[in-house]
């Protein structure tokens, strides 16, 4: 069997497993109940199995599809997703450990978790995707502790990275006017409650 | 007709009141500024200014929203037709007359008959909304726990229908969302459902999030992956009123558009696409000179965009009266309702007249400030358009992520965000339309809700649903849908015509 469909084969794959996953996840931990008192499990018990199916379906497709798609559909770099999805599985319960050791402890664990989410993102491939989703994700992080024109900063830097064309004196003159309108417009007009510098200096 | 006229009359009462009126100036502007630029949609769009009507007070909000919608849709159409790139693909057909029009130095008449003709249409699906509306609403009064779960059957089989490419993967994208929504606390037994014991979860998957990283972010990222080569012909663009002989050529279009998209637009599944496809397809069976279409005909600009505002607002109709969205944009409007704490159905007109009235008339006012105040800003818009890109998307991606982050203010919403992103990249590099997804994911609360009930009222006996007549034959036409687009010779025809588009 020779795979002919790389694009249904894959989207496949995601239906069947997320159907799955849904459906054992509901299964195994909520109650079922009957048709008359549907318990919370029943409805995606059922969606899921429906999920499965057509996935199935799909995937079947991608070995008799006629049109031709190849075997990679999108840039995909497994090593890097597992390796991410390592990390984050330390970062996750190490999170009490990191948090003993104060101020230097967070920001430790602050790191490893964003080293793993780099990494997921950066799993596939495409720079602009990585790139500029890993700015928003930082922008999200900097926001409460560094003040909004930090996060400013880093999003419109990153971001302008990741694109063809990076210019670093057009990037800061778009950082300057983006911070002083969303400081005026966000902060000052709609009134939105969000340091502008960091909170350490307030 | 005297209750439509009174009616009428509180919507304009709260529509044209001082601060409502700013609401739908600022929609409409806005809604433009970023429908104008290239490849970006009324759904991104909407999604991402979603957040900024949060603060608002409801009525407020929706006229804003609604603003947002129109004007993003009649900055769509000035890309197509100056720029030959559709913000979306309602705007696909106009690129093809409107284009060459422009490339014959016309593009002022070309613009010019769009907004004309999207204003006509404007105001005679007002006047079918207000009239359709309370009829269908008490209708949907007496709409058991059954009849709901089949009507949202059959709307999400006819949005599966109209998606692009295949059947199977747009079912199993619906599927997908009625999963994703049901994430969250389960509202009969309290359960948090595939939470995984993170709190923010336990309050279900945001919808914002789920709406501005599948359809905003990924947008971004695929405009930024083609390489920029846009070509504007018309550095500035003279005379907007079209002439008398074009007005000759196209009335005739812009009513059969309009008529022929207001009729689309009810149905569900409906919507701007399937009228402003079906618009052009009429008039070059119609016309006598067919053979001018796709070569500037302004027949082919006037029946599409006649058809497809006529279509997005009628389209509002299944949304006030049923509570059902019958498109994407649709679902994020039931998105907004739901956030600001508004359960849509038909009990939202009686309830709040207020709000139900003040929106209808909203959507007159907007389409007149949309001929009045965008035919002579048509300067700036262009300007706009040939501002790089490198410099345009970091200022969207700053204002989705403040947007974003003000829902809780929290990292937590923008971190989803980002994640539904990497999902709507692979989407979109599997092929799968995620215009589902978001149905899906708005209906999937309510099905499971409608199910349980209708099934504890039946004793468990799921024959209910075949047995009450409304309810039957709703699931008799879904099935008869499926069945016509399964049909080799429909499937064959069907894939063509989007290869067309």
């Amino acid at each position: 069997m020779r795979i002919a469909n790389g694009k249904d084969f894959w989207a496949g794959l995601m239906f069947v497993a997320f159907g799955l996953a849904f459906m054992i996840i509901a299964a195994e931990n909520y109650s079922m109940g009957t048709a008359v008192r549907m318990g919370p499990a029943y409805f995606p018990t059922v969606l899921g199995g429906m999920l499965a199916i057509l996935g199935g379906f799909i995937l079947f497709n991608g070995f008799v599809s006629k049109q031709a798609h190849p075997w990679k559909a999108f840039p995909f770099r497994a090593w890097y997703f597992v390796g991410g999805l390592i990390l984050g599985v330390v970062a996750y319960y190490t999170q009490t450990f990191f948090h003993g050791f104060g101020i230097a402890g967070e920001a430790a664990h602050t790191i490893l978790s964003g080293v793993a989410i780099l990494l997921l993102f950066a799993a596939f491939g495409e720079r602009s995707l990585w790139v500029i989703l890993f700015a928003v994700v930082i922008f999200g992080y900097l926001l409460k502790p560094l003040g909004l024109v930090v996060a400013i900063g880093a999003l419109v830097y990153v971001s302008a990275w990741g694109g063809h064309e990076f210019k670093v004196k057009e990037a800061t003159i778009l950082f300057v006017v983006l911070a002083i309108f969303s400081v005026a417009s966000f902060v000052h007009g709609l009134g939105l409650p969000m340091n502008v510098w960091p909170s350490l200096w307030e | 007709m005297e209750a439509i006229v009174t009616n009428l009359g509180i919507g304009f009462g709260v529509a044209l009141s001082v601060q409502n009126l700013l609401y739908c100036l600022l929609g409409v502007l806005l809604g433009t500024l970023i429908g104008v630029l290239p490849g970006i949609g009324p759904v991104a769009t909407i999604a991402m200014l979603l957040p900024v009507t949060f603060t608002l007070n409801p009525t407020s909000a929706l006229i804003m929203l609604a603003g947002i919608y129109y004007g993003a849709q009649y900055g769509g159409s000035t890309t197509a037709i100056l720029v030959n790139i559709p913000g979306e693909s309602s705007s696909v057909v106009t690129c093809l007359d409107g284009y060459q029009m422009a490339r014959q130095g016309r593009a002022g008449p070309a613009l010019g008959i769009a907004a004309i003709g999207s204003f006509f249409a404007g105001c005679v699906s007002t006047c079918v909304i207000a009239l359709f509306a309370p009829p269908l609403a008490e209708v949907a009064l007496k709409f058991g726990p059954a009849e709901y779960f089949s009507l949202m059957v059959l709307g999400l089989v006819a949005a599966t229908v109209l998606a692009h490419g295949s059947l199977l993967k747009a079912i199993a994208m619906v599927i997908f969302g009625l999963l994703l929504g049901l994430v969250g606390t389960d509202v009969n037994s309290g359960v948090a459902r595939f939470s995984f014991g993170v709190s923010e979860l336990s309050d279900g998957i945001g919808f914002v999030s789920v709406a501005m990283g599948v359809f905003g972010f990924a947008e971004i990222i695929a405009n930024l992956e083609q390489k920029e080569k846009r070509e504007i012909f018309t550095k500035k663009v003279t005379n907007l009123l079209p002439t008398l002989q074009d007005f000759k050529d196209s009335w005739a279009s812009i009513l059969r558009g309009t008529a022929l998209g207001a009729a689309l637009g009810i149905l569900p599944g409906g919507g701007a696409l399937l009228a402003s496809f079906a618009a052009y397809t009429l008039e070059k069976k119609v016309s006598k000179n067919s053979a001018m279409f796709g070569k500037g005909a302004i027949q082919g600009v006037a029946a599409p965009e006649s058809a497809n505002n006529a279509g997005a607002q009628t389209s509002f109709i299944p949304l006030l009266t049923l509570g059902i969205p019958s498109n994407p944009v649709m679902a994020l409007m039931i998105g907004a309702m739901m956030i600001q704490g508004i359960a849509p159905g038909p009990q939202v007109m009686t309830e709040r007249p207020q709000l139900f009235w003040g929106m209808i008339a909203s959507m007159w006012v907007g389409n007149l400030m949309l001929v009045v105040l965008n035919l002579p800003m048509i300067g700036m818009w262009i300007k706009l358009l040939t501002v790089p890109y490198r410099l345009l998307y970091p200022s969207i991606l700053v204002f989705c992520c403040i947007g974003v982050y003000s829902i809780s203010n929290s990292p937590f919403d923008v971190m989803q965000t980002a994640v539904f992103g990497v999902v709507g990249f692979v989407f979109t590099k599997l092929e799968c339309e995620p215009a589902p997804l978001i149905l899906g994911f708005i209906l999937g609360p309510l099905m499971e809700e409608n199910l349980r009930r209708a099934m504890l009222l039946s004793r468990g006996d799921p024959l209910v649903f075949f047995q009450r007549p409304i309810s039957l034959a709703m699931l008799i036409v879904a099935g008869f849908l499926l069945a016509i687009v399964l049909a080799p010779a429909v499937r064959k025809k069907r894939e063509e015509a989007f290869v067309e588009a």
